[in-house]
């Protein structure tokens, strides 16, 4: 019964599988915890060392994981697991290398200032001047983030281990620093950064491989933002202008992507003097990925420069909307329909409206699609005003072949319904539109307009539920335009029951179920039943409440399985 | 230095619409430079005239257009293969080659540049790329390669023409101009690697004061296929180069190169588009190898650790290289891995996959490997005997079958009575690696059994105590416990 757990592990250990092998790796924690700290140290780690040698890189892999693990069990003596951890940080295999870089995280964690300071950063530097393999060096560069902030006395032999490895040779080294300079700063005195990293990271953004210089962007940004605003214009300034001449757009693309982050993070200020200059430019790339994540960027760049500095993009947006490649376009309707918010009506109206609806009938059908979309935006931003002009549009976008498109513009239309919250407009522009989703051929579309008619019931109240609309549905059932579209009405009139009060639904409704409730198709007769049935919830006056009781029990004998059922549901409750 | 400034300086706007300077004047002066330095009497003067007619051309050769876009600028890109074809011409006449192109080589190298170090473009595919190991029959062209094609051309001929010397040439190839060409062979373009391989090879040749940044810029270059990108579309080629760098090495190997065998040829092994190279990568293996045979352990070693997993085709070129190195290998030296390569030969040789059973018994029919399989025999006989004659019985194959009927019958003959032992072993070790999954569980159960008692007792002891969780289970055992999902990964 008692097992030796040592034994146990090394038996297991003994699998030919590498998969069981992995396995009993994963287990380690069971055996540490039951051998205590003192025969950790005088067995398990020993044996460990055995495998260093041996093992497949999977295992090792686990192995590195686990040992983070076992800190977790003796935190007061995990130091006796660097010995092995800092090993497996300079071995060959990427992934070992990058777990074992964890799990001495996860035991710097359990360490004192005084152990960091002794036994960490030595350890730290040992790895950064291991000549021979790139591999410590890259492990190198990672610890040395995390720890940076706790090494004391000797911040400053990192910080100039960092900046000897920023100049390294071997180009994985310099990609591993590139990434993760920004990060590493987070951690470092402000003076430090400016001193010591800025110089360093000048000299990568103008490295001479395109991935380096890449990998600089993400970083760029996160310096910026600890970086006051004089500082950004002096320090950070002049490699974005740079970055974005680049001549890789592999390095401009990069640069589109963090654009908005970082006009978020240099300040108002410098994105407005100077990086709406550098942005247009990336935005008039001849790359058409750069433009594509540019324009997607200038969604949220927007946001971030004054609505006076914004008249720089408006012919740009102009420019865009005309692009050859469909994907420029579909980003720069977002653009359009988010812009006109920040910008003067009458303006917008002048300079875009026009683009915009160019859009809604481009060939594209996903640019119609975003357009139409940006179209209750735009139309939102400018007022009530706008929207006859944009009607007649939408109207044409419910034409459109392309179900998503029609679903968008429905979508459109009920949000300008709920924003505007007037009566009379909805009644002279939106409400034809709108009530388009009766008789759409995509039951996406259909479920879509009936899934919003509550709350349109709710904002245009019960006058509007069954004065016209009602009178739509009813149109709707009364011409044999399938059962579908039948179906769909009668769902529509169970929502508007939803909103009226009994006598209204006992006189201007249950007729119209009733009716229903004959009908030749088996899934109306069901449907009306099921409408009917919440009619009746609404309802007072016995006598109708008979009649729709008469009614359903009549279909009990249906023909139709299923209306059986449904009938039989129905008088059951 | 110089020359970054002023390209990165050409803001993408420019680009667009690349200024055609001078068109008009030089349109009307068609006249090639040869003629003019056909008449030209003393070879070592060359008139001013011919000299900036010469540099006008280069000049024009060196500016950046659209070849995407056939569309645009079509005379000026007409004009421009034109020049390059005067350019390459006055390769020909050796005199020209040395009073007019060697002193200009500043220029006419930025000239190269300018055009060839690019970023690369992603070749649009219309279709997913065929089944791994197929040839790929509709290769992807890039548009730019027509206008390409002849810098390539003119380069190439400059570096195998005698003229320009070693000294001349050896201040343009620094180690930066190196790392940007190297970066250029991940191109997509076949035709395009094709000419780097060649152009580089020259250049290594002629330029042995930079054969050693070479190496190592090469060497650069492959470890970040093995631990950065896994995907790297020139490997064979610049194989191709190190094969024959290989083959120059002296003997005994500088404790470099060995190095170099270690660090990347064995590693390359792994990485998961190594089909893609295999065929280089063993002849590299093959020439290291026969210049230090004691080589061959590590190669053997490394081999058995980085097998292909769930990758049939993968594992037939391995058997394949595996065959190939143990010829080279000492007998004596290979103790230490026998029981991992017979263990591996069984597996292949059971598993589901025909065409690596087929490759696996192949060994069989190696008279050295036999030598090996008879020097082991304590080891081999206990292992193989049992396994093959259970499988001779049952395989569904019948030519496998056969063949596995064979073996039988070389092992007996090799050892009658070592045979007849293995074959009575009534408790043979090794079965379990032809066994199904259902009588490997009941195996399993019982150490199933000491962790869970051994887990209930950890729980005990610490309350706090979090139940490992095992990644792998017997139906499953592939996983994402390899930590290798982190994006990086090409799935091929």
């Amino acid at each position: 019964m008692s097992e030796n757990p040592f034994e146990v592990l090394k038996e297991d250990m003994e699998n030919e599988e590498v998969y069981l092998k992995v396995n009993a790796m994963h287990r380690v924690r069971v055996v540490a915890t039951l051998l205590g700290s003192d025969k950790i140290k005088s067995q398990l780690i020993p044996y460990f060392e055995t495998l260093l040698k041996k093992e497949d890189d999977e295992v090792l892999f686990a192995l590195a994981e686990e040992l983070g693990n076992i800190a977790q069990i003796i935190p007061n003596q995990s130091s006796c697991l660097l010995a092995l951890l800092e090993q497996l940080a300079g071995f060959d295999e990427t992934v070992v290398r990058e777990q074992a870089v964890r799990s001495i995280t996860i035991v710097c964690g359990f360490l004192g200032d005084n152990e960091i300071a002794n036994t960490i950063v030595p350890m730290i530097i040992r790895l950064a001047s291991n000549d021979t393999n790139f591999t410590c060096r890259v492990s190198a560069v990672s610890l040395m983030c995390p720890l940076y902030a706790r090494a004391g006395n000797q911040k400053e032999k990192i910080r100039q281990k960092f900046t000897e490895l920023c100049s390294e040779e071997t180009p994985m080294v310099r990609r591993a620093v590139a990434t993760k300079i920004g990060e590493i700063a987070q951690f470092m005195d402000k003076i430090h950064v400016i001193q010591d990293l800025i110089p360093v990271l000048k000299q990568l953004c103008q490295d001479e491989q395109d991935q380096v210089r890449l990998l600089c962007m993400e970083s760029l940004m996160n310096i910026a933002k600890i970086l006051n605003s004089g500082e950004n214009k002096t320090n950070i300034l002049p490699l974005i202008i740079q970055s974005a001449e680049d001549k890789s757009w592999r390095v401009r693309l990069a640069l589109s992507k963090i654009f908005a982050d970082l006009a978020e993070a240099v300040g108002k200020e410098i994105a407005d003097s100077s990086l709406i200059q550098i942005f247009s430019n990336l935005l008039k790339d001849t790359e058409c990925d750069v433009r594509v994540i540019a324009v997607k960027s200038l969604a949220r760049f927007i946001k971030f420069v004054s609505p006076e500095k914004l008249n720089l993009i408006v012919p740009l947006l102009q420019l865009l909307s005309k692009d050859p490649f469909s994907q420029v376009k579909q980003n720069a309707c977002e653009v359009i329909g988010q812009i006109a918010s920040l910008l003067p009506k009458e303006y917008s109206q002048s300079k875009l409206q026009q683009y915009l609806i160019d859009l809604m009938a481009d060939d594209n059908q996903d640019v119609r699609r975003n357009a139409a979309k940006s179209a209750g935006q735009f139309a939102a931003a400018i007022g009530p005003e706008a929207l006859n002009q944009f009607v007649p549009f939408l109207k044409k976008c419910m034409d459109d072949p392309k179900w998503r498109v029609r679903k968008e513009t429905m979508q459109t239309i009920i949000q300008l319904a709920l924003t505007v919250k007037n009566p009379d407009v909805f009644n002279k522009q939106l409400e034809s539109v709108f009530v388009m989703f009766l008789k759409d051929r995509a039951a996406e579309v259909r479920s879509m307009g009936l899934s919003q008619l509550p709350a349109l019931i709710a904002t245009y109240k019960q006058e509007w539920a069954v004065g016209n609309f009602l009178s739509k549905c009813v149109e709707t059932l009364s011409k044999d335009v399938g059962s579908l579209y039948r179906i769909n009405a009668l769902y529509a009139i169970q929502q508007i029951s939803f909103a009226v009060d009994g006598p209204v639904a006992q006189d201007r409704l249950w007729p119209i179920v009733q009716k229903c409730l004959k009908d030749t198709v088996p899934n109306i007769r069901f449907v009306s039943i099921r409408v009917a049935k919440s009619l009746s919830k609404k309802i007072d006056n016995q006598q109708t409440l008979n009649q729709i009781k008469q009614a359903i029990n009549e279909l009990i004998e249906d023909p139709d399985r299923d209306v059986k059922f449904y009938a039989q549901e129905a008088l059951q409750n | 230095m110089n020359n970054k400034a002023a390209s990165s300086k050409q803001t993408p706007a420019v680009r667009q619409q690349p200024q055609a300077t001078t068109t008009t004047s030089q349109n009307r002066t068609p006249q090639p430079i040869i003629q003019n330095m056909a008449r030209v009497t003393d070879p070592k003067h060359v008139p001013k005239e011919i000299r900036d007619q010469f540099l006008k051309k280069i000049h024009f050769c060196s500016q950046p257009y659209d070849f995407n876009d056939d569309t645009k600028n079509v005379k000026e890109k007409q004009e421009r293969s034109q020049y390059l074809q005067e350019l390459f011409d006055l390769l020909k006449e050796p005199n020209f080659v040395v009073n007019l192109v060697v002193p200009h080589l500043d220029l006419i190298i930025e000239m190269i540049e300018k055009n060839i170090f690019r970023p690369l473009p992603i070749l649009k595919k219309t279709a997913t790329n065929g089944e791994i190991g197929m040839e790929d029959d509709d290769q992807l062209i890039d548009p730019a390669w027509t206008h390409l094609q002849p810098v390539y051309e003119y380069f190439l001929q400059l570096i195998v023409n005698e003229q320009p010397d070693v000294k001349s040439l050896k201040i343009f190839i620094t180690h930066s101009f190196i790392q940007e060409f190297l970066e250029l062979f991940d191109s997509e373009e076949p035709r395009e690697r094709e000419y780097l391989k060649n152009i580089l090879h020259r250049l290594y040749a002629k330029l042995v004061p930079r054969r050693k940044m070479i190496r190592k810029a090469i060497n650069d270059c492959f470890y970040t296929l093995i631990h950065e990108t896994y995907k790297f579309n020139g490997a064979a080629e610049l194989l191709d180069i190190l094969a024959s760098i290989i083959s120059g090495f002296a003997v005994p190997l500088r404790e470099e190169h060995v190095i170099f065998f270690k660090t990347v040829i064995i590693p390359l092994h792994k990485v998961q588009t190594c089909q893609f190279y295999h065929e280089q990568l063993l002849r590299c293996s093959m020439l290291f190898l026969s210049k230090d045979p004691t080589l061959a352990t590590f190669l053997v070693e490394g081999l058995l650790r980085y097998w292909p997993f769930a990758n049939s085709a993968k594992e037939v070129m391995f058997l394949n290289e595996l065959l190939e190195v143990l010829e080279v290998c000492e007998i004596s030296k290979l103790e230490p891995l026998i029981p991992k390569l017979f263990k591996r030969l069984i597996k292949c040789i059971a598993g589901p996959h025909l065409q690596v059973a087929d490759r696996a018994m192949c060994f069989f029919e190696n008279d050295y490997f036999l030598t090996i399989l008879k020097s082991y025999k304590p080891f081999t006989f206990p292992l193989l005997v049992p396994v093959i004659a259970q499988i001779a019985d049952t395989h569904w194959h019948k030519v496998l079958q056969e063949s596995l009927n064979a073996l039988k019958t070389i092992l007996k003959e090799i050892d009658y009575q070592a045979f007849d032992k293995a074959l009575n072993n009534k408790d043979p070790k090794y079965l379990y690696i032809i066994q199904d999954a259902k009588n490997q569980k009941k195996d399993r159960q019982k150490i199933e059994e000491k962790w869970k008692n051994l887990t209930k007792q950890a729980i005990q002891k610490n309350p706090n105590f979090k139940e490992p969780i095992v990644p792998y289970s017997d139906t499953h055992i592939v996983g994402e416990h390899n930590g290798l999902n982190n994006g990086n990964i090409t799935i091929l």
